[in-house]
Protein backbone atom coordinates (compact mmCIF):
# COMPACT_ATOMS: atom_id res chain seq x y z
CA UNK A 1 0.00 0.00 0.00
CA UNK A 2 3.04 2.67 1.05
CA UNK A 3 5.02 1.41 -2.06
CA UNK A 4 1.69 2.11 -4.25
CA UNK A 5 1.27 6.10 -2.74
CA UNK A 6 5.02 6.08 -2.97
CA UNK A 7 4.90 5.07 -6.70
CA UNK A 8 1.88 7.55 -7.54
CA UNK A 9 3.50 10.82 -5.81
CA UNK A 10 6.39 9.28 -7.90
CA UNK A 11 5.19 9.30 -10.90
CA UNK A 12 3.22 12.86 -10.15
CA UNK A 13 6.23 14.33 -9.64
CA UNK A 14 8.01 13.50 -12.84
CA UNK A 15 5.06 14.04 -15.12
CA UNK A 16 5.25 17.36 -13.19
CA UNK A 17 9.14 17.89 -14.30
CA UNK A 18 8.61 16.65 -17.71
CA UNK A 19 5.82 19.98 -18.24
CA UNK A 20 8.50 22.23 -16.65
CA UNK A 21 10.93 20.98 -18.73
CA UNK A 22 9.10 20.71 -22.00
CA UNK A 23 7.30 24.61 -21.12
CA UNK A 24 11.63 25.66 -21.04
CA UNK A 25 12.43 23.75 -24.09
CA UNK A 26 9.37 25.60 -26.07
CA UNK A 27 9.68 28.77 -24.14
CA UNK A 28 13.22 29.36 -25.81
CA UNK A 29 11.66 29.50 -29.35
CA UNK A 30 8.91 31.98 -28.06
CA UNK A 31 7.02 33.83 -30.98
CA UNK A 32 9.44 33.00 -34.05
CA UNK A 33 7.82 33.39 -37.56
CA UNK A 34 11.11 31.80 -39.07
CA UNK A 35 10.71 28.67 -36.82
CA UNK A 36 6.94 28.57 -37.50
CA UNK A 37 7.83 28.56 -41.72
CA UNK A 38 10.56 25.90 -40.68
CA UNK A 39 7.61 23.58 -39.58
CA UNK A 40 5.30 23.90 -41.99
CA UNK A 41 7.72 23.82 -45.01
CA UNK A 42 8.89 20.60 -43.10
CA UNK A 43 4.53 19.61 -43.33
CA UNK A 44 4.33 20.96 -46.79
CA UNK A 45 7.18 19.22 -48.18
CA UNK A 46 6.61 15.81 -46.72
CA UNK A 47 2.57 16.04 -47.82
CA UNK A 48 3.77 16.98 -51.27
CA UNK A 49 6.48 14.19 -51.26
CA UNK A 50 4.17 11.20 -50.12
CA UNK A 51 0.98 13.16 -52.43
CA UNK A 52 3.22 13.02 -55.15
CA UNK A 53 4.09 9.46 -54.60
CA UNK A 54 0.42 8.47 -54.68
CA UNK A 55 -0.21 10.30 -58.05
CA UNK A 56 2.60 7.85 -59.99
CA UNK A 57 5.41 8.60 -62.04
CA UNK A 58 3.43 10.53 -65.36
CA UNK A 59 5.96 12.35 -66.84
CA UNK A 60 5.82 15.99 -67.77
CA UNK A 61 6.17 15.32 -71.65
CA UNK A 62 3.11 13.43 -70.87
CA UNK A 63 0.98 15.86 -68.93
CA UNK A 64 -1.99 17.16 -70.58
CA UNK A 65 -2.16 20.79 -70.49
CA UNK A 66 -5.19 19.90 -67.59
CA UNK A 67 -2.61 18.19 -65.54
CA UNK A 68 -0.80 20.95 -65.58
CA UNK A 69 -2.86 23.36 -63.99
CA UNK A 70 -3.75 20.68 -61.94
CA UNK A 71 -0.16 20.69 -61.16
CA UNK A 72 0.31 24.24 -60.66
CA UNK A 73 -2.34 24.53 -58.43
CA UNK A 74 -1.27 22.06 -56.03
CA UNK A 75 2.48 22.97 -55.81
CA UNK A 76 0.37 27.09 -55.84
CA UNK A 77 -1.05 25.65 -52.30
CA UNK A 78 1.80 23.75 -50.99
CA UNK A 79 3.34 27.44 -51.21
CA UNK A 80 0.39 28.83 -49.05
CA UNK A 81 0.98 26.22 -46.69
CA UNK A 82 4.63 26.88 -46.32
CA UNK A 83 4.87 30.42 -45.83
CA UNK A 84 1.70 32.35 -45.72
CA UNK A 85 1.06 31.95 -41.73
CA UNK A 86 -1.33 35.04 -41.55
CA UNK A 87 -3.63 32.03 -42.09
CA UNK A 88 -4.00 28.73 -40.56
CA UNK A 89 -1.91 25.43 -41.85
CA UNK A 90 -4.80 23.07 -41.85
CA UNK A 91 -7.26 24.52 -44.02
CA UNK A 92 -4.36 24.82 -47.04
CA UNK A 93 -3.40 21.06 -45.95
CA UNK A 94 -7.05 20.19 -46.67
CA UNK A 95 -7.29 21.93 -49.70
CA UNK A 96 -3.93 20.15 -50.80
CA UNK A 97 -5.01 16.68 -49.97
CA UNK A 98 -8.71 17.37 -51.61
CA UNK A 99 -6.94 18.90 -54.71
CA UNK A 100 -4.77 15.58 -55.05
CA UNK A 101 -7.63 13.43 -53.99
CA UNK A 102 -9.57 15.10 -57.35
CA UNK A 103 -6.54 14.29 -59.30
CA UNK A 104 -6.01 10.62 -57.49
CA UNK A 105 -9.84 9.89 -58.43
CA UNK A 106 -10.31 11.49 -62.02
CA UNK A 107 -6.62 9.10 -62.40
CA UNK A 108 -8.75 5.88 -61.37
CA UNK A 109 -11.59 7.08 -63.74
CA UNK A 110 -9.48 7.08 -66.56
CA UNK A 111 -7.91 3.59 -65.54
CA UNK A 112 -11.15 1.91 -65.22
CA UNK A 113 -13.10 3.23 -68.03
CA UNK A 114 -12.61 4.15 -71.62
CA UNK A 115 -15.50 6.28 -71.43
CA UNK A 116 -14.49 8.16 -68.49
CA UNK A 117 -10.82 8.74 -70.26
CA UNK A 118 -11.88 9.56 -73.02
CA UNK A 119 -13.97 12.62 -71.57
CA UNK A 120 -11.36 13.44 -69.00
CA UNK A 121 -8.32 13.49 -71.08
CA UNK A 122 -9.99 13.66 -74.71
CA UNK A 123 -9.15 11.87 -77.90
CA UNK A 124 -6.11 12.42 -80.37
CA UNK A 125 -7.12 14.39 -83.66
CA UNK A 126 -5.76 13.56 -87.36
CA UNK A 127 -4.88 17.11 -88.42
CA UNK A 128 -3.58 15.53 -91.72
CA UNK A 129 -5.04 12.81 -93.40
CA UNK A 130 -3.56 11.53 -96.66
CA UNK A 131 -1.20 14.00 -97.30
CA UNK A 132 -3.87 16.42 -97.01
CA UNK A 133 -4.25 19.35 -93.90
CA UNK A 134 -7.51 18.90 -91.65
CA UNK A 135 -8.30 22.69 -91.92
CA UNK A 136 -11.78 22.21 -89.93
CA UNK A 137 -10.12 19.82 -87.18
CA UNK A 138 -7.22 22.47 -87.02
CA UNK A 139 -9.74 25.23 -86.34
CA UNK A 140 -11.82 23.63 -83.93
CA UNK A 141 -8.85 22.52 -82.10
CA UNK A 142 -7.37 26.65 -82.22
CA UNK A 143 -4.17 24.91 -83.62
CA UNK A 144 -2.70 27.25 -86.39
CA UNK A 145 -0.78 26.55 -89.31
CA UNK A 146 3.15 27.32 -87.70
CA UNK A 147 1.80 25.48 -84.89
CA UNK A 148 2.16 22.49 -87.01
CA UNK A 149 4.97 23.24 -89.15
CA UNK A 150 6.98 23.90 -86.07
CA UNK A 151 5.94 20.68 -84.72
CA UNK A 152 6.92 18.65 -87.97
CA UNK A 153 10.47 20.63 -87.99
CA UNK A 154 10.54 19.05 -83.85
CA UNK A 155 9.75 15.72 -85.72
CA UNK A 156 12.49 16.14 -88.75
CA UNK A 157 9.94 16.96 -91.77
CA UNK A 158 10.57 19.83 -93.67
CA UNK A 159 8.77 18.40 -96.58
CA UNK A 160 4.55 18.26 -96.21
CA UNK A 161 4.77 16.12 -99.59
CA UNK A 162 6.64 13.25 -97.01
CA UNK A 163 3.27 13.22 -94.83
CA UNK A 164 1.12 10.72 -95.18
CA UNK A 165 -0.85 11.09 -91.68
CA UNK A 166 -0.28 13.55 -88.76
CA UNK A 167 -2.03 13.11 -85.21
CA UNK A 168 -2.24 15.42 -82.29
CA UNK A 169 -1.84 14.05 -79.30
CA UNK A 170 -3.77 14.29 -76.20
CA UNK A 171 -0.36 16.01 -74.50
CA UNK A 172 0.18 17.78 -77.30
CA UNK A 173 2.43 16.26 -78.85
CA UNK A 174 2.82 15.23 -82.40
CA UNK A 175 3.09 12.35 -83.97
CA UNK A 176 3.88 11.69 -87.68
CA UNK A 177 4.03 8.93 -90.26
CA UNK A 178 5.50 9.14 -93.55
CA UNK A 179 4.78 7.68 -96.58
CA UNK A 180 5.54 4.72 -97.60
CA UNK A 181 8.03 5.45 -99.91
CA UNK A 182 9.87 8.35 -97.83
CA UNK A 183 10.11 5.98 -94.46
CA UNK A 184 13.48 4.91 -93.55
CA UNK A 185 15.03 1.59 -94.44
CA UNK A 186 14.99 -0.91 -91.96
CA UNK A 187 17.08 -4.64 -91.91
CA UNK A 188 13.84 -6.56 -92.74
CA UNK A 189 13.45 -4.54 -95.49
CA UNK A 190 16.80 -5.17 -96.68
CA UNK A 191 16.58 -9.19 -95.61
CA UNK A 192 19.99 -8.88 -92.84
CA UNK A 193 19.09 -10.54 -90.03
CA UNK A 194 19.96 -8.86 -86.82
CA UNK A 195 21.05 -9.33 -83.13
CA UNK A 196 18.65 -8.74 -80.23
CA UNK A 197 19.88 -5.62 -78.55
CA UNK A 198 19.95 -6.51 -74.98
CA UNK A 199 20.47 -4.29 -71.68
CA UNK A 200 24.10 -2.84 -71.17
CA UNK A 201 25.08 -4.04 -67.34
CA UNK A 202 27.80 -1.09 -65.54
CA UNK A 203 30.98 -4.06 -64.62
CA UNK A 204 33.20 -0.64 -63.68
CA UNK A 205 31.49 2.33 -61.98
CA UNK A 206 33.76 5.02 -60.35
CA UNK A 207 36.74 2.90 -60.80
CA UNK A 208 35.31 0.14 -58.82
CA UNK A 209 33.97 -3.12 -59.98
CA UNK A 210 30.56 -4.39 -59.43
CA UNK A 211 31.04 -8.32 -58.29
CA UNK A 212 27.01 -8.70 -58.59
CA UNK A 213 26.69 -7.35 -62.86
CA UNK A 214 29.77 -9.29 -63.80
CA UNK A 215 27.59 -12.41 -62.96
CA UNK A 216 24.63 -11.43 -64.63
CA UNK A 217 26.62 -10.49 -67.64
CA UNK A 218 28.07 -14.40 -67.22
CA UNK A 219 31.71 -12.98 -67.24
CA UNK A 220 34.35 -12.97 -64.69
CA UNK A 221 36.93 -10.72 -63.24
CA UNK A 222 39.85 -12.65 -64.90
CA UNK A 223 37.89 -12.16 -68.54
CA UNK A 224 37.19 -8.11 -66.83
CA UNK A 225 41.28 -7.73 -66.70
CA UNK A 226 42.19 -9.52 -70.24
CA UNK A 227 39.65 -6.97 -71.75
CA UNK A 228 41.21 -4.29 -70.01
CA UNK A 229 44.78 -4.78 -70.32
CA UNK A 230 43.66 -5.47 -73.63
CA UNK A 231 42.77 -1.86 -73.73
CA UNK A 232 46.42 -0.38 -72.15
CA UNK A 233 44.47 -0.32 -69.22
CA UNK A 234 46.31 -1.86 -65.74
CA UNK A 235 44.35 -1.71 -63.06
CA UNK A 236 39.75 -0.98 -62.48
CA UNK A 237 40.86 2.26 -60.49
CA UNK A 238 41.28 3.97 -64.24
CA UNK A 239 37.89 3.42 -65.42
CA UNK A 240 35.29 5.86 -65.19
CA UNK A 241 32.47 3.47 -66.19
CA UNK A 242 32.71 -0.25 -68.31
CA UNK A 243 29.50 -1.68 -69.67
CA UNK A 244 29.12 -4.71 -71.38
CA UNK A 245 26.16 -6.55 -73.47
CA UNK A 246 25.70 -9.83 -73.33
CA UNK A 247 24.14 -10.42 -76.35
CA UNK A 248 26.13 -8.34 -79.06
CA UNK A 249 29.37 -8.85 -76.66
CA UNK A 250 30.07 -5.39 -76.98
CA UNK A 251 32.37 -3.55 -74.02
CA UNK A 252 32.05 0.10 -73.73
CA UNK A 253 35.26 1.84 -71.43
CA UNK A 254 35.26 4.79 -70.54
CA UNK A 255 38.92 5.61 -68.48
CA UNK A 256 39.20 8.82 -66.14
CA UNK A 257 41.69 10.38 -68.50
CA UNK A 258 40.30 11.81 -71.63
CA UNK A 259 42.57 11.71 -74.78
CA UNK A 260 40.97 14.21 -76.94
CA UNK A 261 43.49 15.25 -79.43
CA UNK B 1 5.46 -6.59 -44.66
CA UNK B 2 7.53 -3.69 -46.34
CA UNK B 3 4.62 -1.81 -47.56
CA UNK B 4 2.80 -2.21 -44.36
CA UNK B 5 5.41 -0.46 -42.76
CA UNK B 6 5.49 2.23 -45.01
CA UNK B 7 1.60 2.67 -45.14
CA UNK B 8 1.84 2.97 -41.54
CA UNK B 9 4.68 5.47 -41.66
CA UNK B 10 2.57 7.65 -43.88
CA UNK B 11 -0.50 7.27 -41.27
CA UNK B 12 1.31 7.91 -38.53
CA UNK B 13 3.27 10.73 -40.69
CA UNK B 14 -0.32 12.31 -41.39
CA UNK B 15 -1.61 12.22 -37.57
CA UNK B 16 1.55 13.54 -36.51
CA UNK B 17 0.90 16.62 -39.02
CA UNK B 18 -2.46 17.06 -38.39
CA UNK B 19 -2.32 16.99 -34.59
CA UNK B 20 0.12 19.53 -35.04
CA UNK B 21 -1.97 21.97 -37.69
CA UNK B 22 -4.81 21.65 -35.20
CA UNK B 23 -3.32 21.57 -31.82
CA UNK B 24 -3.88 24.99 -30.76
CA UNK B 25 -7.06 23.95 -29.03
CA UNK B 26 -5.57 21.25 -26.87
CA UNK B 27 -2.35 23.64 -26.31
CA UNK B 28 -4.65 26.99 -25.09
CA UNK B 29 -5.83 24.83 -22.28
CA UNK B 30 -3.28 25.38 -19.18
CA UNK B 31 -0.50 22.47 -18.81
CA UNK B 32 1.74 23.84 -16.05
CA UNK B 33 1.60 26.80 -13.88
CA UNK B 34 0.23 30.15 -14.29
CA UNK B 35 -0.50 29.63 -17.85
CA UNK B 36 -4.38 29.96 -17.16
CA UNK B 37 -5.49 32.81 -19.17
CA UNK B 38 -9.04 32.37 -18.83
CA UNK B 39 -8.76 31.93 -15.40
CA UNK B 40 -6.85 35.24 -15.14
CA UNK B 41 -9.03 37.06 -17.82
CA UNK B 42 -12.11 36.36 -15.52
CA UNK B 43 -10.51 37.69 -12.48
CA UNK B 44 -9.82 40.56 -14.25
CA UNK B 45 -13.21 41.44 -15.14
CA UNK B 46 -14.17 40.95 -11.73
CA UNK B 47 -11.45 43.48 -10.39
CA UNK B 48 -12.30 46.03 -13.30
CA UNK B 49 -16.55 45.42 -12.41
CA UNK B 50 -15.90 46.49 -9.02
CA UNK B 51 -13.01 49.02 -9.56
CA UNK B 52 -10.59 47.01 -7.87
CA UNK B 53 -7.79 48.89 -9.93
CA UNK B 54 -4.56 47.96 -7.76
CA UNK B 55 -5.75 44.19 -7.89
CA UNK B 56 -6.62 44.67 -11.28
CA UNK B 57 -3.06 45.59 -12.29
CA UNK B 58 -1.42 42.48 -10.54
CA UNK B 59 -4.05 40.20 -12.43
CA UNK B 60 -2.99 41.41 -15.62
CA UNK B 61 0.63 40.90 -14.61
CA UNK B 62 -0.38 37.67 -14.49
CA UNK B 63 -2.78 37.59 -17.42
CA UNK B 64 0.29 38.72 -19.19
CA UNK B 65 2.82 36.45 -18.32
CA UNK B 66 0.20 33.53 -18.97
CA UNK B 67 -0.30 34.59 -22.95
CA UNK B 68 3.62 34.64 -23.43
CA UNK B 69 3.89 31.10 -22.38
CA UNK B 70 0.35 30.09 -24.05
CA UNK B 71 2.03 31.37 -27.80
CA UNK B 72 5.32 29.39 -28.44
CA UNK B 73 2.62 26.84 -27.82
CA UNK B 74 0.11 27.43 -30.27
CA UNK B 75 1.98 29.37 -32.77
CA UNK B 76 2.10 26.39 -34.93
CA UNK B 77 -1.70 26.11 -35.39
CA UNK B 78 -3.40 29.23 -35.36
CA UNK B 79 -3.12 32.39 -37.78
CA UNK B 80 -0.48 35.00 -36.61
CA UNK B 81 -3.28 38.36 -36.80
CA UNK B 82 -5.11 36.11 -34.05
CA UNK B 83 -2.10 36.18 -31.57
CA UNK B 84 -1.16 39.98 -33.08
CA UNK B 85 -4.84 40.86 -31.84
CA UNK B 86 -4.75 39.43 -28.79
CA UNK B 87 -1.18 41.52 -28.22
CA UNK B 88 -2.76 44.28 -29.08
CA UNK B 89 -5.95 44.27 -26.90
CA UNK B 90 -3.24 43.61 -23.86
CA UNK B 91 -1.24 46.73 -24.52
CA UNK B 92 -4.87 48.38 -24.81
CA UNK B 93 -5.83 47.44 -21.30
CA UNK B 94 -2.38 47.69 -19.41
CA UNK B 95 -3.42 51.77 -20.81
CA UNK B 96 -6.96 51.31 -19.73
CA UNK B 97 -6.00 50.12 -16.33
CA UNK B 98 -3.37 52.30 -15.23
CA UNK B 99 -5.98 54.96 -16.49
CA UNK B 100 -8.43 53.42 -14.53
CA UNK B 101 -10.83 53.34 -17.66
CA UNK B 102 -13.53 50.99 -17.12
CA UNK B 103 -15.53 51.39 -20.48
CA UNK B 104 -12.58 50.79 -22.03
CA UNK B 105 -11.07 48.05 -20.22
CA UNK B 106 -14.10 45.50 -20.37
CA UNK B 107 -14.01 46.49 -23.88
CA UNK B 108 -10.27 45.35 -24.89
CA UNK B 109 -11.16 42.63 -22.17
CA UNK B 110 -14.42 41.15 -24.37
CA UNK B 111 -12.45 41.69 -27.68
CA UNK B 112 -8.91 39.48 -26.59
CA UNK B 113 -11.55 36.70 -24.91
CA UNK B 114 -13.13 36.57 -28.20
CA UNK B 115 -10.05 36.75 -30.41
CA UNK B 116 -9.04 34.07 -28.00
CA UNK B 117 -12.06 31.41 -28.46
CA UNK B 118 -11.28 32.39 -32.26
CA UNK B 119 -7.69 31.31 -32.13
CA UNK B 120 -7.41 27.35 -34.16
CA UNK B 121 -11.00 27.95 -35.56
Amino acid sequence: MFSTIKLVIGAYFHIKLLIIHLELAIGVFALNEALVVLVRSIIAFFTLLIFARMLGKQQISQLTFFDYVLGITIGSIAASLSVDITTRAWPHWVGLATWTGAVFILQETSIRSKLGDRCLTGEPSILIMNGQIMEKTMMKLRYTTSDLLEQLRDKGVFDLNKIGFAVLETNGQLSVLLKPEYQPVTPTDLNITSSNAGLSNQLIYNGLVIEANLARAGVDRIWLEQQLQAQGINSPSEVYLAGYDANSGSLYIDKYQDNLS
Amino acid sequence: MKSLKYYAFVILLFALFIFIMNGGDLFKKPLGSGDDFMLYMNRLEDNISVNEWQTASVNYEKLYRAWKKIVPRIQYSVEKNEINAIDVNLARLKSCISSQDKTLALLELNEAREHWQDLNR
